[in-house]
């Protein structure tokens, strides 16, 4: 029994200086008690220095949360139980909620610096009047390619990647989307399209380009592209430019034919309790200076076209990663194709993949 | 003797294979670059950014917070649970019993984890104020806890002398008494077991806590995981490192605590 009164004894005494410990980070971290801001973010995707900043400024204090999917984000918004102020979604995520009434209409006349977001950043396909969200962060799919072994112009056209040169070299980021799209804008078409004949199509057209395939990956790509054990790939820019801090040979281009862009949106769920502090944070968020701040941070391409004026000029004129609005114009999001379409691209995913 | 080098072998490779990895991870730790891919020079720098990032800290201190204090009411439930289990006279009660039990051990945490954000989200509609956070977090802790609590108690229970107790009683024993001075410490290395399996899955559970998370409470795995996202930067190896050295720090307790008994008894034997 002595023993047993000393562990429970022992867990006590830990619990006790451990919610010491709490409450005393708590305290230092914010004004507890004061009204609160509920943020719903992808790990690691704001700056944790803009907390501290937005705290002080307005008062509220933040609670923040983070997801590592869409889909995780969506379930846990739609069930409902949380009253999340501020989240997230991707752009088919941000269609599928809006198609759901899971975010709420934001009022024009209660954002300010809506003026510094880039022309060809609004209105897109999503949500074509900007009338549910506010693009946070945008990239887009490219190439990536190590100079010591390739070209700019080996590669400046999606077409270019079924070259013997290439054989068994291309590393590919593992996405049903991504390796189907990029068939489909070799062959011209759109990367939304439904057409069952037009995904044969680059389905037959994809299977020729098997034997330049290295492998097909995730994040490991990163690693081997800047250890220069691959040297060519399909990647998207964020990861592009991580990789090109950390080799100079490395370059990121994007194909003349046009490439598929993403954006991350702010967006107000309809549960959110404290609307007032979601409208504030998303107008702290467009300020440009924040703005900046978070895409160095981060590293991703900031849709703020005020803040890519205070981002050093290295950054601001690389156009892989800050095209032409005109380039930009041509880009397409991907749509939420609903889900037996979904399916359907999976499926010769999976074929092409298994098949040899 | 051949056989036993053999075993020796086996047993160095599993260890190498187990352990090289997390070594791996907290050498990276001490890096100076940005990246595992290289190593380029001794540094502090990451634990630096560790301790300056108050919001990591803080989930850090929470994940332990609710894992001691899971493990504790875990224990305490499964103690009950298992007398109950044991002491239960109908045969058919008993064996419904336990595998309503075990039923909660072999189901996959990802269905514990959504039957228990509907409960909570319908709770939350019925009580005002309720809402996901700590608390919601600590019961499905403190639920899927319970059944292990419960499986390293009860075969000692089961194993248990019947006439220790009778004994008990013709002495003079009441049922309280009983149970602490005879059952209680019989029981107790089950208990000390109990308590650490209740508290290393409390603190690595991923699936069910990321359904019942909320209102700015995270824990460490759900926290690292939504992180993956971007790749995991050396902050997180730091963070590993000193989760690790915590964990040698626990396991030197659970061989202090289960020690200390064995030893006096020895004590005893002597000086009788």
């Amino acid at each position: 029994m002595k023993k047993l009164q000393t562990l429970f004894l022992g867990v006590l005494v830990i619990i006790a200086v451990l919610f010491a410990g709490v409450l005393q980070l708590k305290k230092q971290t914010g004004m507890s008690g004061a009204e609160t801001v509920n943020i719903y973010n992808w790990g690691d995707y704001l700056a944790p220095d803009l907390i501290t900043k937005f705290e002080k400024e307005t008062g509220y204090k933040v609670n923040y949360d983070t997801f590592d999917s869409n889909e995780a984000m969506y379930t846990k918004i739609k069930q409902g139980g949380t009253s999340y102020d501020i989240t997230v979604p991707s752009d088919y995520m941000t269609q599928k909620m809006i198609k759901e009434h899971l975010v709420t209409k934001l009022s024009a006349d209660k954002i300010k610096g809506l003026a510094n977001i880039g022309p060809a950043y609004l209105n897109r396909s999503f949500d074509p009047h900007n009338q549910y969200s506010i693009p946070y962060f945008w990239g887009t799919l490219g190439i990536i390619y190590n100079d010591k072994f390739y070209q700019k112009t080996d590669v400046d056209h999606w077409s270019k990647l079924w070259d013997q040169k290439f054989r068994n070299q291309l590393m590919f980021i593992d996405g049903a989307r991504e390796y189907l799209g990029v068939g489909l804008l070799t062959l011209g078409y759109s990367q939304n399209t439904t057409d069952q004949a037009k995904l044969l199509e680059a389905s037959a057209k994809l299977r020729q380009l098997k034997p330049n395939i290295k492998a097909i990956a995730a994040d490991e790509i990163k690693m081997y592209l800047a250890d220069e054990e691959g040297r060519v790939a399909v990647e998207y820019s964020g990861e592009a430019s991580e990789m090109l801090a950390e080799n100079s040979h490395l370059h990121y281009v994007i194909p003349q034919e046009g490439t598929n862009v993403w954006f991350d949106n702010l967006v107000i769920p309809r549960s959110a309790q404290n609307k007032k502090g979601a409208y504030a944070f998303i107008n702290f968020m467009l300020r440009p200076e924040n703005a900046a701040r978070n895409a160095r941070y981060i590293g991703y391409s900031t849709p703020n076209q005020a803040a890519l004026k205070l981002l050093p000029a290295k950054i601001r004129q690389n156009q892989a990663f800050y095209p032409s609005q005109a380039q930009l114009r041509k880009m397409e999001v991907y749509q939420d194709l609903g889900q037996k379409k979904v399916q359907e691209y999976n499926d010769l995913y999976l074929t092409l993949k298994i098949k040899k | 003797m051949k056989k036993n080098k053999i075993a020796t072998l086996y047993l160095t490779v599993m260890f190498i294979v187990l352990y090289l990895p997390i070594f791996y991870l907290i050498g990276f730790s001490f890096n100076a670059g940005q990246t595992m891919n290289k190593f380029t020079g001794f540094s502090l720098v990451h634990f630096q950014e560790l301790f300056s990032d108050s919001r990591l800290l803080l989930i850090l201190l929470e994940t332990f917070l609710l894992a001691f204090l899971s493990a504790l009411l875990a224990t305490l439930v499964g103690i009950c649970g298992t007398l109950w289990i044991r002491y239960t006279k109908k045969k058919v009660t008993k064996n419904a019993l336990l595998a309503a039990n075990n039923l909660l051990l072999v189901s996959p945490d990802v269905i514990i984890g959504a039957s228990f954000l509907i409960l909570f989200t319908v709770l939350g509609k019925v009580i005002s104020g309720f809402n996901l956070g700590f608390l919601t977090v600590l019961l499905s802790h403190v639920a899927f806890s319970v059944p292990i609590v419960v499986l390293m108690i009860l075969p000692q229970l089961e194993k248990m002398n019947e006439s220790l107790i009778f004994a008990a009683q013709d002495l003079g024993a009441n049922y309280w008494q009983t149970l602490t001075n005879v059952i209680l410490p019989y029981l107790t290395p089950g208990i000390i077991a109990g308590y650490f399996m209740a508290f290393t899955y409390s603190l690595d559970d991923f699936a069910v806590t990321f359904f019942v998370t909320g209102g700015g409470f995270t824990t460490l795995s759900v926290e690292i995981y939504s992180r993956a996202r971007q790749g995991v930067s050396l902050e997180v190896n730091a963070l590993s490192t000193l989760v690790f050295v915590f964990a040698l720090v626990l396991v030197a307790g659970y061989y202090w605590i289960s020690q200390d008994g064995s030893s006096s008894r020895k004590k005893r034997k002597k000086r009788g």
